[in-house]
């Protein structure tokens, strides 16, 4: 808002500039008290009779076009003393300086401008430059989202016995033995590295009360621990800070994978899958988890407390909330090669209680392109757009060969369109 | 177009109109009453006061008030709690606090900085602003206060300052001085204890004035002699009216009565007198200038009152939205989501047991999220555009610089802008604004013969019209021509009247010439350079005639007039002839006429008398009936060539008669009450059995170019009413002069001066008389109303034109006859109302206005058009070489009439233009935000969980968006001012307003609908799953700054689409503003901000820019976003344009704007012919204001007015001066 303000005040002094005149600068009027007295008492007198002798009084708003005007004064140094007296200079003594106002191109608005005037033809070849561009980006685009293999394995409901699966909630929260086999078919070479991601449905990360139960503070600082005002219900377990605090990190998500081929394990690496930014800023490599899942309701996965935070990396990549109530996160990577066909066996630990509120649980192998993961959406939106674009020009160039306008027809004046009623 | 549509109440193009026409009407039924109040008189406080001059201790026991006086607003302790008052005042600012309030509560999900950042700007702009200008009073208040005055204290006199000052103190006042305080003159060092004062700054009127104090109390002027003046003063309380007094001077024992001649006010200055002495009356407030004090109601354009609609839709829109969130959010909230922790103990909002609190709360909640959607820098953005609009692009304006006058335009208010831009009638006075207010004495007629050769414009026009040619008639080598004299005739000059057939007649007219008035000549007593000051330039040129005519009036005294005659006795002879003045009967408008009484060296008497034909025909002596005849006659032919005439007659009186009647002169003089009544009626007495001189014809000069702007602005579909004081037949002869009225329009007379209504007013009833009027005006409105409707169904094109006068129009007004007055008046493409008042100006003013809600448009030069300037949507006023009243009044003050053209047909127009898109881009960009924010709403559970970084949606209004919609408020240009004034139709979309219709709301709303949709779920869906080839997830903050970057970029971009002109400063606050919100994000989002920053957006901006995603969606949410305006604009341009594209199109090749490159050259320095006109403008010169009711303002309104029981005052600048203190709220509300 200032430098705007500023800007505007420069805009005439600029203008004037530009023009290479250099603006006759008078010597500022040394008034004596007499006239400034005679001044005075005339502004005095008519701002009593009409309350509004120059524009100031009556302008609502804003200081700063005061300052704008203070400006174009010191340059118009003959304006300075007739403002005051807001046009009752007629009785003044007469004095040599006119008023004519100066020539800037700014006052007289003038400013060399184009005119850009949305032509038929101009239309036309706008959509075409559109579609152009548009439509080697989508195809690019969907491309490298084609390229990604991809396989999501949905399991919220076969990993739960079938006896238990007239109530989920009881057996999640139960005792019994979670651990699930899964096995997943690879459908297409995957190149390494291999993501492995777990997606969760109807889970709103993005909640107010959720997002903002949490301490950024306690999680890059051991000295403030104590920091968990913000942290409810959270905050703290038998009168001493938990560390990390909040729902957020009460509820990370414990499901665990691991993999097979042939019988061979298959190493997920869960290093370096959070943004370095999140691990070196955020949260601290000399913050330790602290009473964490130490209430009377598990929430989530519990943490290593020798381990600092700065390196609990699940932990990281859970706490930057997602934006969706249907996210992906990551959970590792897997640097081999698979071949098409390859078998891959799941052992999971069921964990994690998405059952109380119906959510979904997916496992999911990717590899990534330039452009990420797989969504097709960015590749058939450029694809489309640039479509539409494509036949938008073509339907426009139609219709100028049918329905031809001549530009600046005067036919088309509404004063000439209808007869001239009065 | 069917003009009847047109009578019905315009259903107001931003929603609805709720009143039918006729409601419309019968609700002025009930407002009639309030119109007469116009002329009301403030209260008087009861009693007198009392005061003793010199004398402190006695007058102390009464307090009267010092003389120190403060103008300002507030003090030191008040500017805080009553600056923050006013302000919140406003609504929008009010609406913002309590956000902010709001959102310190735990149920907002914004930190308080979002709101309290931009609500504290706008309040900190405010307030400073507010505090620079009392700053500024209180200086000017210090310099006033302290400026030092002489007073007598122990016989000598000692300098103290003004506000020390005492009533009853003797003060000294030097040549030059203003006056302190209202005083009472006692003596001063002119002989006949005469002074003159310029009263300016009270009234603009440049001439002096004469103060004259009584007899008795000349000798206290040496300070010896005034501090043995012991007088007691008996006078009225203090009031507000400038030009009465009442009062007695009681000195030893001898009550003297007073008058406004022995007061001198303050304010007023002190001129070509050395000193003057006088007794304090009034001090500080109370003196008559700060009495006077008024605000004058501000004025607030229609556009404005529109977009307070469009803000309060917006209100319905945000509870709307806040109510379908609200209801989510109750259905929403369940314990079943346990990872919320929503256990027995969870605060009220998210407590899933009651529901409808939830709900409840969560309405808070969302209205704390979405307050965006309300503008808050709208307003003053506007103000922002709107000052500099008037500061730098009107008050600059080369085309509107008049050189004669050295006079810019000035706008005095910057409110009403773009109210230019949708003019529909125009108002126009026309002495001094469509004609020059120039009188030259043109022709004459003297004992029934005409003399005068010229021929004026309008009989040229007419001729011009009716096919015929004039004759150029030579001019005589010896003519004359000077300011105020155009006069031709070999008869008359050089003392050839002595060779007429009656030269006693000429002489005695010459001598009326030169004696009965009221100028006073100033400067060197020799022809050449004598100068007149006059009340009217009328009579300066009168005495000027009489000077060129040989009777050459150079002195006046009190008592005398001194007159160099040449060629009475015998050719060649000079003589100076000195006259005394007896008595003078002043001119007023009621009495129409002016006569003064002198004794002749020769010891005759004889009252000279002019004034109106009317009332001179009335007191003529029976006997010159065939010069009566004659006069007639002449006086008619003189009317019709659009002559201001005057009829001249004298009385010879004896001594007797005389003395008679000057006892009761003198006693209605020294009355205490209804001394103007009782002096009027005095008059009558003798000025009776007068005998016809003949009569004068003064030309008043057409303005420069007013017949080609009225042609332009009747083409720009304004219709052009001219309310005037003029006759009739001068009226539409003016008409006709500047093209308002041609022979092909069917004209409607309605006038008073029929032989029917002659006839009855001569039987002298007067209930009897206006029963009958009434009647006539009824039934002549009917027929006219009919032949109208026919005329319109089936004769295509005639245009209409209706002519009608002050009487008749009394009636008209009538509430129940005002209907049809208004219907048949808005199908006449031209108006002409003459012989109107000035309290009639501004009925007929409030009548279109109000009974057909249209915008009007007055323009006046006079106190007389004051009414009628305060009454219409905008005043503007002449400036220049006139007085300051109108322009006092007005919210535009021009030179020229024909300035109009560019005010309204560029500024205007302009102004609206820019206004228009600044306000729906406003309500686009804050709808677009805040609808993304929606769309997030539904995918939080209904929590009102921000989508945006607070600091984000704090600067959004103020810094990524801000700057360039100011720029299109400056500088956006359709077509360029010569095409504005080229195409003058193209006004006519601003008088439809095409651009700020409900439609055209409509379609941003829906464009930001549509963009709000793609920014939020194109964002969020290409986000899903993996990013770059790391496979990283984003979270919630990366994809709202992504979405942020968007609406951004979009918003900005979007503006550039609407743009008709770009220039560079476009560029630099576009690109500025997208600039601004990268380089914010990168510092904000480079480092980790301590306190209270949860889930801050620490590094999102990087994380963003390392992936594809980011460039790819900036590529295609902005083009998507924008690609449907840019169809839509391709579509409408293409299939419906409009006439701005049409002419853009037709001059599309045209170089840039060439009509000024000639001003480009000069720079700063005059043209050698404004040079010149300059240097002639400045020679000294006859300053004259001509206040209007000279000549030509006659006072209806008084019988009007005492009809409804109200006192009317009976001058015109009383009326104009009461009518602009109608400021209370309640007379607006009951219209």
């Amino acid at each position: 808002m200032f430098c705007f303000f500023f800007l505007s005040s420069l805009f005439s002094y600029f203008e004037s500039q530009t023009r290479g005149r250099k603006s006759q600068r008078r010597t500022s009027h040394l008034l004596n008290f007499r006239t400034k007295f005679i001044l005075g008492i005339r502004f005095h007198i008519s701002a009593l009779l009409s309350s509004s002798p120059s524009p100031f009084p009556v302008l609502g708003g804003s200081f700063f076009p005061f300052l704008f005007l203070l400006l174009n004064c010191s340059m118009n140094s003959n304006n300075a003393s007739s403002s005051a007296g807001g046009g009752s200079a007629d009785s003044s003594p007469p004095r040599r300086n006119s008023k004519r106002p100066k020539y800037s191109r700014f006052t007289q608005q003038e400013l060399p401008a184009c005119k850009p005037i949305l032509t038929p033809k101009w239309v036309i070849s706008a959509f075409l430059l559109v579609s152009i561009i548009f439509i080697p980006i989508g195809v690019a685009s969907l491309l490298a989202s084609r390229d990604v293999v991809e396989i999501v394995d949905r399991y919220e409901t076969e990993c739960i016995p079938a006896d238990s699966r007239g109530d989920k909630v009881k057996f999640i929260q139960g005792t019994a033995s979670k651990t699930c086999k899964r096995t997943l078919t690879v459908p297409k070479h995957m190149k390494q590295p291999i993501y492995v991601y777990y997606q969760l449905d109807n889970f709103y990360q993005n909640h107010r009360r959720y997002v903002k139960s949490r301490s950024d503070e306690q999680l890059h600082d051991p000295k403030s621990a104590n920091d968990t005002s913000s942290c409810k219900p959270e905050d703290t377990s038998s009168e001493s800070p938990i560390v990390p605090c909040g729902l957020i990190a009460w509820s990370l998500f414990n499901d665990t994978y691991s993999f097979s081929r042939n019988n061979q394990q298959l190493t997920v690496n869960k290093k370096g899958i959070s943004w370095k930014s999140d691990r070196e800023g955020k949260f601290g490599s000399d913050v330790y988890p602290k009473n964490f899942q130490n209430g009377t309701l598990r929430g989530g996965a519990s943490l290593n407390e020798s381990i600092p935070l700065s390196e609990q990396e699940d932990l990281i990549v859970w706490m930057r909330t997602a934006a969706l109530p249907t996210f992906r996160k990551l959970y590792g990577k897997i640097e081999v090669d698979l071949q098409v066909n390859d078998v891959i066996q799941v052992t999971l630990e069921n964990n994690y209680n998405t059952y109380s509120f119906g959510g979904k649980k997916k496992l999911v192998l990717s590899t990534t392109s330039w452009l990420g993961g797989k969504n097709d959406f960015l590749g058939i939106a450029y694809l489309t757009v640039g479509g539409l674009c494509f036949f938008l020009a073509i339907a426009f160039t139609v219709t100028y060969l049918v329905k031809p306008r001549r530009l600046g027809d005067p036919s088309y004046l509404s004063w000439n369109r209808t007869p001239a009623g009065h | 177009m069917n003009g009847w549509d047109r009578v019905r109440p315009s259903r107001s193009r931003l929603g609805g109109s709720r009143a039918t026409s006729m409601s419309s009407f019968g609700s002025e039924r009930h407002s009639s009453s309030q119109t007469i109040h116009l002329g009301r008189v403030q209260p008087q406080a009861p009693g007198h006061r009392t005061i003793y001059c010199n004398d402190r201790e006695a007058n102390l026991p009464v307090k009267f008030k010092g003389n120190s006086i403060s103008t300002t607003k507030y003090n030191i302790f008040t500017f805080l709690p009553k600056g923050l008052f006013e302000q919140f005042r406003r609504v929008a600012n009010l609406y913002f606090l309590m956000i902010s309030i709001l959102s310190a509560t735990p149920i907002s999900p914004v930190h308080p900085i979002t709101n309290v950042v931009p609500l504290s700007l706008v309040l900190f702009v405010s307030l400073v602003k507010e505090a620079f200008e009392d700053w500024k009073r209180l200086l000017n208040d210090r310099v006033i206060n302290s400026s030092p005055i002489d007073v007598l204290q122990e016989q000598k006199w000692e300098s103290i300052p003004w506000k020390k000052l005492q009533v009853g103190d003797i003060v000294r006042v030097k040549q030059d001085g203003f006056f302190p305080a209202d005083l009472l003159f006692l003596a001063s060092t002119n002989p006949d204890g005469i002074c003159y004062t310029e009263t300016a700054n009270l009234d603009g009127e440049t001439n002096l004035k004469i103060r004259k104090a009584l007899e008795r109390t000349w000798d206290y002027l040496i300070p010896d002699k005034a501090s043995e003046f012991k007088g007691e003063i008996q006078c009225e309380q203090p009031n507000n009216s400038l030009y009465t007094f009442t009062g007695n001077l009681i000195v030893k024992k001898q009550t003297l009565p007073l008058s406004p001649n022995q007061i001198l006010l303050r304010g007023c200055s002190l001129r070509n007198t050395e000193y003057i002495v006088g007794a304090v009356i009034f001090t500080g407030h109370e003196t008559k200038v700060m009495m006077n004090a008024m605000n004058v109601p501000s004025k607030r354009s229609t556009l404005e009152r529109k977009l307070d609609k469009l803000i309060l839709a917006l209100f319905g829109g945000l509870f709307f939205m806040c109510l379908i969130g609200a209801i989510g959010s109750g259905v929403f909230i369940n314990r079943k989501y346990y990872y919320l922790g929503l256990s027995e103990s969870v605060e009220d909002q998210f407590n899933p047991s009651n529901r409808f609190v939830v709900a409840i709360l969560t309405m808070f909640t969302l209205i704390t999220l979405y307050s965006t959607i309300i503008p808050i820098s709208l307003y003053v953005s506007i103000e922002m555009i709107k000052f500099i609009q008037s500061t730098q692009f009107i008050n600059k304006d080369l085309h509107m610089y008049h050189t004669e006058t050295n006079t810019p335009a000035l706008a005095r208010t910057s409110n009403l802008n773009e109210e230019l831009g949708q003019v529909e009638y125009i108002f126009s006075d026309k002495t001094g604004t469509l004609t020059r207010n120039l009188m030259e004495f043109f022709k004459c007629s003297i004992g029934g013969e005409v003399y005068g050769t010229g021929i004026t414009e309008i009989e040229r026009g007419a001729a011009q019209r009716s096919g015929r040619k004039f004759e150029e008639v030579q001019k005589s080598a010896n003519a004359v021509h000077e300011k105020g004299f155009n006069f031709d005739d070999a008869r008359l000059m050089r003392g050839a009247w002595r060779n007429e057939c009656n030269p006693d007649t000429c002489k005695e007219f010459f001598r009326c010439l030169a004696i009965c008035h009221t100028v006073l000549p100033e400067g060197d007593e020799s022809p050449e350079k004598i100068t007149y000051q006059a009340a009217s330039p009328d009579e300066a040129a009168l005495v000027t005639a009489a000077k060129n005519f040989g009777f050459f009036f150079y002195r006046r005294t009190p008592t005398t007039i001194k007159v160099r005659e040449s060629h009475v006795e015998k050719m060649g002879k000079i003589q100076d002839v000195s006259y005394e003045i007896l008595s003078v009967l002043e001119f007023n408008s009621t009495r129409k006429r002016q006569s003064v009484i002198c004794r002749h060296p020769d010891g005759r008497l004889v009252l000279y008398c002019k004034g109106a034909d009317s009332v001179i025909f009335e007191r003529l002596a029976d006997d010159n009936s065939q010069v009566k005849i004659l006069t007639r006659e002449h006086l008619e032919q003189f009317g019709s060539s659009g002559l201001r005439t005057l009829c001249l007659a004298y009385r010879d009186l004896s001594n007797d008669l005389y003395e008679r009647w000057n006892e009761k002169f003198i006693q209605a003089k020294s009355s205490l009450r209804d001394r103007e009544k009782k002096l009027d009626e005095v008059a009558e007495l003798i000025e009776k059995e007068l005998i016809l001189i003949g009569c004068t014809a003064i030309e008043d000069k057409l303005q420069d170019g007013v017949p080609a702007c009225i042609e332009t602005l009747s083409r720009a579909g304004i219709k052009i009413w001219v309310l005037t004081g003029d006759k009739m037949e001068t009226a539409i002869n003016i008409a006709y002069a500047c093209s308002l009225i041609n022979n092909d329009m069917k004209q409607f007379v309605i006038s008073s001066e029929t032989d029917a209504i002659r006839e009855m007013e001569s039987r002298g009833d007067p209930v009897e008389t206006a029963r009958f009027i009434r009647e006539t005006v009824k039934q002549e409105l009917r027929k006219c109303l009919e032949e109208a409707q026919q005329h319109l169904h089936t004769v295509s094109k005639q245009k209409l034109a209706l002519i009608i006068d002050g009487k008749c129009l009394m009636y008209a007004l009538d509430p129940a006859l005002r209907g049809n007055l208004l219907n048949l008046s808005l199908n006449c493409s031209a108006v002409v109302c003459c012989r109107v008042s000035p309290l009639q100006k501004a009925q007929v003013t409030s009548l279109v206005k109000k009974g057909a809600k249209k915008i009007t448009l007055s323009i006046g030069d006079g106190a007389n058009d004051v009414s009628m300037i305060q009454a219409a949507h905008v005043g503007i006023g002449i400036s220049g070489l006139e007085g300051m009243q109108a322009v006092m009044a007005s919210d535009f003050a021009i030179a020229q009439f024909r300035f109009l053209t560019d005010l309204l047909l560029v500024h205007g127009r302009w102004s609206y233009l820019r206004i228009c898109k600044v306000v729906t881009y406003f309500f686009y960009k804050n709808l677009t935000f805040t609808l993304t924010q929606f769309w997030f709403t539904f995918q939080t559970g209904f929590s009102g969980q921000r989508f945006y970084d607070d600091w984000f949606q704090s600067l959004y209004n103020v810094i990524f968006t801000a700057l360039p919609v100011i720029i299109v408020g400056l500088f956006d240009k359709d077509v360029s001012a010569s095409l504005s004034k080229k195409y003058p139709e193209l006004y006519k979309e601003g008088i439809r307003n095409t651009f700020f219709k409900w439609r055209v709301v409509g379609v941003w709303a829906f464009f930001s609908l549509y963009q709000s949709l793609i920014f939020y779920y194109f964002v969020t869906i290409s986000s899903r799953g993996g990013q770059n080839s790391s496979g990283k997830t984003f979270g919630l903050w990366d994809i709202s700054t992504m979405a942020f970057t968007c609406v951004v970029v979009t918003v900005n971009l979007r503006l550039l689409m609407a743009c008709n002109s770009i220039t560079r400063w476009h560029h630099i606050s576009v690109a500025g503003s997208i600039l601004a919100w990268f380089v914010f994000i990168f510092l904000y989002s480079g480092v980790m901000t301590p306190y209270d920053r949860q889930e801050n957006i620490f590094f999102v901006i990087y994380v963003l820019m390392s992936t594809f995603y980011f460039y790819l969606t900036l590529l295609l949410v902005p083009v998507v976003a924008l690609l449907g305006d840019f169809l839509y604009q391709g579509l409408q341009r293409w299939l419906w344009p409009y006439d701005y594209q049409i002419i853009q199109e037709m001059h599309r090749d045209d170089p840039d704007d060439s009509s000024r490159t000639e001003l480009l050259e000069i720079g700063n320095q005059l043209t050698p012919d404004e040079e010149r006109s300059y240097a002639i403008s400045q020679l000294p010169k006859e300053k004259s204001k001509h206040t209007g009711f000279a000549f030509d303002s006659p006072g209806y309104e008084s019988f009007f007015a005492s009809q409804q029981g109200v006192f009317a005052p009976q001058k015109a600048w009383d009326v104009a001066r009461r009518a602009s203190m109608r400021s209370q709220p309640r007379t607006e509300k009951t219209y």
